[in-house]
């Protein structure tokens, strides 16, 4: 589905990706991790498009999409979401999905201008999709909530919605557990596997390792911009370079 | 009605302040055409909110790849350039002299139902009333669309926005361009107004007024830039014998309104509402 040939990125001197090559078949969740600084956001931009690589190709469904635009990619089903929460705080919960929900049906001017029949339809096709989406992820008791009031937890689960809406093949997830209480891990680890089995491929950046091995099929490591190891969770788990990566070499902390 | 074309820019997070060039390029289009070629004004002023409108477009595109104040700066070096070009291009605008004797529009004339004729300024004064109400109708619907909401949440987040697929540069300008049509048409109509025009009667302190009617009135609501207009084409009224201070006045109203009102006139209502609330509360919990 996704394929990466040779991901290199540099930020002036700094090779912050380098050769990385990988591949996410459909409907697979995947996981990628590595230690902070490893180039796992720095990857995900890549793919995104919000960053153009050094060197490399990105190819989504056969297609080229190295360097295109975020919002063509979006098109094309890759959609992520951010390690920092990302959402509109003055909006409500349901406007922040209803933004999203864009793509289809589309508005033309004119028909906004009069507000047409088919424009009514259209609208209001789009406020069910909304709140389908909502009840899928727990939120539409929170429906008319001012987005910036959500706790923070709730706030990260809006920006799996907001990115849900957008209907995405691939979903991207960055670091989707970050800041999270025990309860809150639980429950967003539980929606995620529900939306993979509902049938979208997943990659998923994660620093809490037992989700990431709970969740995943499979595991590609990066540290310093360069893949270590690729595999099951289990072989991840018992890979030496992994836990030196982790740990540290020279001591052995088993 | 030009505070609420521009507030419909804003919303999009860039602020423009090229709405005075804009309505002089409305304003020069739509003359020369009735002027030079004979047309009809009422085929002469869409015309010329369609041609404010496509350079909008066309200069948009590197315009609003800029954020923030770099977008306004840019802004205002078109409006400059506007002036500039209608000075020097004395063959077709005749030069800082400007161009006297416009027309007024032409009458409408319905045989039997309608027979308007434009001659005074009363009539005229029916006429820009209509003209308002069709083009705030117009703006209100756009706002309330999802092209609204679209534009509201490229300007809280961008990069969300453009993550999950939207267009943000292309809707960016597409607010520029609708904004931008109002305000040449309203420079159209303007000069069949005041019957002449000159390079710079619509300056940077034109586009400074309009920018004070939205900030005054509030730009979070869509009431806040026509009540701003209202308010600060009454108060030179009623100030009459204090004329000369005006720009103080104005500037007194101003600088009020950022410290104690940030949302402007059309906040409050909400404002008060909260402060009577808290003064009740208060009120109950010493009882």
């Amino acid at each position: 589905m996704l394929e990466i040939e040779g991901l290199t990125k540099f930020f002036g001197g700094l090779a912050a990706l380098s050769g990385v090559d990988m591949s996410v078949k459909p409907g697979e969740i995947l996981g990628l991790i590595g230690p902070n600084g490893a180039g796992k956001t720095t990857f995900f931009n890549l793919v995104s498009g919000v960053l153009r690589p050094t060197r490399g190709r990105v190819i989504f469904e056969g297609n080229d999409i190295t360097s295109q635009k975020t919002h063509h990619i979006a098109k094309r089903g890759i959609v992520r979401t951010f390690q920092a929460t990302n959402i509109c705080p003055d909006f409500t919960v349901l406007q922040n999905i209803m933004l999203s929900c864009h793509l289809k049906p589309k508005i033309g001017l004119l028909e906004t201008v009069f507000h047409t029949p088919s424009s009514r339809r259209k609208e209001k096709d789009v406020l069910h999709r909304s709140q389908a989406i909502l009840e899928l992820v727990g939120l539409d008791p929170m429906a008319d909530v001012i987005a910036r009031s959500l706790a923070h937890g709730h706030k990260r689960i809006l920006g799996i919605a907001i990115a849900l809406a957008a209907e995405p093949k691939l979903l991207l997830l960055d670091e989707p557990l970050s800041g999270m209480n025990a309860k809150e891990v639980s429950e967003t680890m539980e929606l995620i596997h529900r939306l993979w089995q509902s049938g979208i491929t997943i990659l998923l950046i994660e620093h809490n390792m037992r989700a990431a091995m709970n969740l995943c099929q499979r595991i590609v490591v990066l540290n310093f911009g360069k893949k270590i190891a690729e595999g099951l969770p289990e072989e991840i788990k018992g890979n030496k370079e992994v836990i030196q990566a982790y740990l540290g070499a020279g001591e052995h902390a088993a | 009605m030009l505070a609420s074309s521009l507030r419909l820019i804003n919303m999009s997070g860039q602020l423009s302040l090229a709405h005075g060039g804009m309505m002089t390029v409305g304003a020069y289009v739509s003359t020369l055409l009735v002027m030079k070629l004979g047309l009809s004004s009422w085929v002469a002023l869409p015309l010329a909110g369609f041609s404010a409108a496509i350079i909008a477009y066309l200069v948009g595109f590197p315009f609003v790849r800029l954020k923030g104040i770099y977008f306004s700066i840019v802004t205002i070096f078109f409006s400059e350039m506007v002036v500039l070009t209608a000075q020097q291009w004395r063959s077709l605008t005749n030069g800082s002299t400007g161009i006297f004797n416009i027309p007024r529009p032409d009458p409408i004339v319905i045989p039997g139902i309608l027979n308007l004729i434009f001659s005074s300024k009363v009539d005229f004064y029916y006429l820009v009333l209509v003209l308002m109400l069709i083009s705030l109708l117009i703006l209100y619907a756009v706002e309330n669309s999802r092209i609204g909401l679209t534009l509201r949440g490229i300007q809280q987040a961008d990069s969300l926005s453009e993550s999950v697929g939207i267009n943000t540069i292309g809707f960016k300008v597409l607010a520029f361009s609708i904004g931008s049509f109002f305000a040449g048409l309203t420079g159209g109509f303007y000069s069949h107004y005041i019957l002449a025009i000159a390079p710079d009667s619509f300056g940077f302190l034109y586009t400074i007024n309009i920018l004070v009617y939205m900030t005054v009135g509030g730009d979070k609501k869509f009431i806040g830039p026509i009540l701003g207009a209202f308010i600060l084409t009454i108060l030179p009224e009623v100030m009459r014998p204090l004329k000369a201070f005006m720009p103080f006045f104005y500037a007194t109203v101003l600088i009020v309104v950022i410290f104690f009102m940030p949302e402007g006139m059309a906040g409050l209502p909400e404002r008060l509402k909260r402060v009577v609330r808290k003064v009740l509360e208060k009120k109950t919990k010493h009882a």
